[in-house]
């Protein structure tokens, strides 16, 4: 990434009316103050938060058990003490999926809101989760149900869904010639009507046992997943991630408008693809281990557009961070509040995430209505 | 005072020979029947077996798509379940609806008693007044002497139970509803009395509500000793849900392997058969009680 020189292209972006632009000039040294700022505040977050779940587990204790597994492996421990499987194979592997997935959520939002320079575009809006969520709820009515993340089925559907809808909603705009905003937008709203029906079919047709703990799994579910299905997830995810980031400065020019971002270079229809299938894949992926937790790809790109700026050199790796911190938090409150029993972190995404995107919209009317 | 009382005293033969023909329901409403109803509908598998348990299954006319047992049930016609088609319940012309109180909706409630089909809800909220209700319905529909039989059967099987597991220590058990994410079952809910009176103690006794999500961390805390898989008829644990459950190796009921499968059937069902699965449940939880060809965990 080209950090070293200022531009000045993405202060000059149409959605940042009334930002302060010599604050959101991004330099190399402003770029590295954020990301360690960040980062240091992320590592806080997932520290603090191994703290907090249904058994109480104090800091000591946790060091304590950390320093036992140097010096001994896990072999004897796994068997002795309830507390390390708690700390190491519940909790820990929970948080980071978390993180993964709230990092996730936030960077498809970044780009598919600058690809459709609109602030709601978001996987939900356009009907990607839910056509990963019907991927998903076909594969558990024909039978890979009973163990979400261990059978591959799962993601595999949940990608094809959320292909699938952003197929149908590409080759419908498409139709017109290029890719206007709101007809892309507007098929989004139907497709995501439409597949939410069909996910009540099925839900309906379910052995009754089965629709039940399928409705509350897509209800937004961070389950403790183990750490070889944990780090597969990461490869993808940062393969993901990687590739929204290295379009960081397309997406830039984009902001523009799409015929200056063509006159000035940018392949603006193979961006695009790349932005959707991207966005498909990593939707899907945590759509498959996660159900459906909205709000996040909707509301942390905005609030970090209000404190860093618009520039997508930083917008997109700030948020996949405040994102993943989001959700740790969120998930954290889902664990502890009804504790033994667990909220759906769906619930608390939404309850925490509509009132502050609500807050938001009030403070700077002009800078969502692009 | 002590003239009062008596009064009250004589007056009662001479109210037997008026209660017997109004019956309350357990919403609280009276319904009086001229005659003993011939034409039944049962909205609920319970009252479906209930119904066939006391000798009354070829009265009945219409049953939901649930009702599978016994067998003899499954050739009926269907009206549905919590929605049921109301066309269908007025084409069978039935004398008698008999309702289940958690799963009516007010408003197919409403709809029955303008439609003028004598509607009885029954709601059976213990193992006990499942026997009362089964004596209440047969009552109603004039086999008191079957539906004694009946309920006095299940009293005695659980005075029996109750003598077996006394005193016994009472095993740590863990109910899953769904594994991923953990679903099972707290207090107020049916099955979590059922464990109980089975001998055994619930590891979600302190969720706080029927059917929580569990947190993974309070089940590994609480160390369950048993585990307990709910199936259809047919399947049994997969062995991708037992492959789940290894990972958890601290567990004692991992550790020795102590997983099991019960029919859902018998234990969701407040009707006849929930004896019955009480009685595989102590099987379960106190293995010990029983001989040693049907001892074997079941893995």
């Amino acid at each position: 990434m080209a950090n070293g020189t200022t531009i000045n292209t993405a202060a000059t972006a149409n959605c940042t009316s009334g930002f302060d632009i010599e604050r959101s000039v991004v330099t190399h040294r402003r770029w590295l103050t954020v990301m360690a700022c960040l980062l240091c505040a992320s590592a806080a977050v997932v520290i603090g938060s191994l703290r907090f779940g249904a058994e109480y587990i104090s800091y000591t204790d946790a060091v304590n058990i950390f320093l036992l597994w140097l010096r001994n492996g896990s072999a004897g421990l796994e068997s002795a003490e309830p507390n390390f499987m708690i700390l190491m194979y519940v909790r820990l592997p929970r948080i980071v999926l978390a993180f993964m997935v709230g990092g996730c959520l936030a960077t498809v939002g970044v780009g598919l809101q600058a690809l459709l320079r609109n602030p709601l575009a978001d996987p939900y809006v356009l009907g990607i989760s839910s056509g990963a969520a019907l991927g998903a709820a076909l594969a558990m009515l024909l039978g890979a149900g009973v163990t979400a993340m261990a059978v591959l089925s799962l993601p595999l559907f949940a990608f094809i869904g959320g292909l699938l809808s952003i197929g149908i909603v590409y080759r419908i705009a498409v139709s017109y010639g290029h890719l206007p905003v709101h007809t892309l937008l507007l098929a989004g709203v139907v497709l995501n009507a439409v597949f939410s029906a069909l996910i009540m079919f099925i839900t309906s047709i379910m052995d009754p046992n089965r629709s039940f703990g399928m409705m509350s799994w897509l209800m937004g579910t961070l389950l403790a997943p183990d750490y070889p299905a944990l780090g597969a997830l990461a490869v993808y995810v940062g393969v993901g991630t990687a590739v929204l980031a290295s379009q960081s400065s397309a997406l830039n020019i984009l902001t523009l408008g799409e015929e200056s971002a063509r006159s000035l270079g940018v392949e603006v229809e193979r961006l695009k693809k790349t932005i959707f299938v991207t966005a498909a894949l990593l939707t899907g992926a945590v759509v498959s281990v996660s159900g459906l937790i909205g709000f996040v790809g909707m509301v942390i790109p905005h609030a970090v557009r209000l404190f860093v700026g618009p520039d997508h050199r930083l917008l997109l790796p700030a948020s996949a961070l405040v994102g993943g911190m989001f959700l740790v938090i969120a998930d954290a409150l889902a664990r502890t509040l009804l504790a033994p029993s667990e909220i759906p972190v769906g619930v608390v995404t939404a309850l925490a995430g509509g009132p502050i995107f609500l807050y938001l919209l009030t403070r700077r009317k002009g800078g969502l209505a692009s | 005072m002590k003239r009062r009382q008596q009064g009250i005293l004589t007056g009662m033969p001479f109210m037997a020979n008026v209660v017997p023909r109004t019956f309350v329901d357990d919403l609280g409403r009276k319904l009086y029947m001229a005659k003993v109803p011939n034409r039944l509908v049962s909205l609920a598998p319970s009252i479906t077996e209930t119904l066939y348990a006391i000798g009354l299954g070829d009265r009945v006319v219409g049953v939901t798509e649930f009702c599978d047992y016994p067998l003899e049930a499954r050739s009926k016609p269907k009206v549905g379940y919590a929605r049921p088609n109301l066309e269908t319940i007025v084409a069978l012309q039935p004398d008698l609806v008999l309702a289940p109180r958690d799963f009516i909706r007010p408003d197919v409630l409403a709809k029955l008693e303008q439609l003028k089909i004598p509607t009885f809800i029954v709601e059976a909220k213990t193992v006990e007044d499942i026997a009362s209700r089964i004596q209440m319905i047969g009552r109603m529909l004039g086999q008191p002497e079957s539906g004694n039989r009946v309920a006095m059967e299940q009293r005695r099987r659980l005075m029996e139970l109750k003598a077996k597991t006394e005193g016994l220590p009472r095993p740590r058990v863990l109910y899953v509803l769904n594994s991923q994410p953990l679903i099972t079952v707290g207090p107020g809910s049916f099955i979590d009395q059922l464990i109980e009176m089975a001998g055994g103690v619930n590891v979600a006794a302190r969720a706080p509500s029927p059917y929580p999500r569990l947190s993974m961390e309070a089940v590994l805390a609480q160390d369950p000793q048993v585990i307990i898989f709910p199936v259809g008829t047919s399947e049994g644990i997969s062995p991708e849900e037992q492959t789940l459950w290894r990972r958890w190796n601290t567990i004692a009921a991992v550790k020795t392997g102590s997983f099991h499968q019960i029919a859902s059937d018998l234990l969701n069902r407040p009707g006849p058969r929930i004896i019955l699965g009480l009685e595989k449940l102590v099987e379960i939880i106190h293995p010990e009680q029983f001989t040693s060809s049907d001892s074997q965990p079941n893995r």
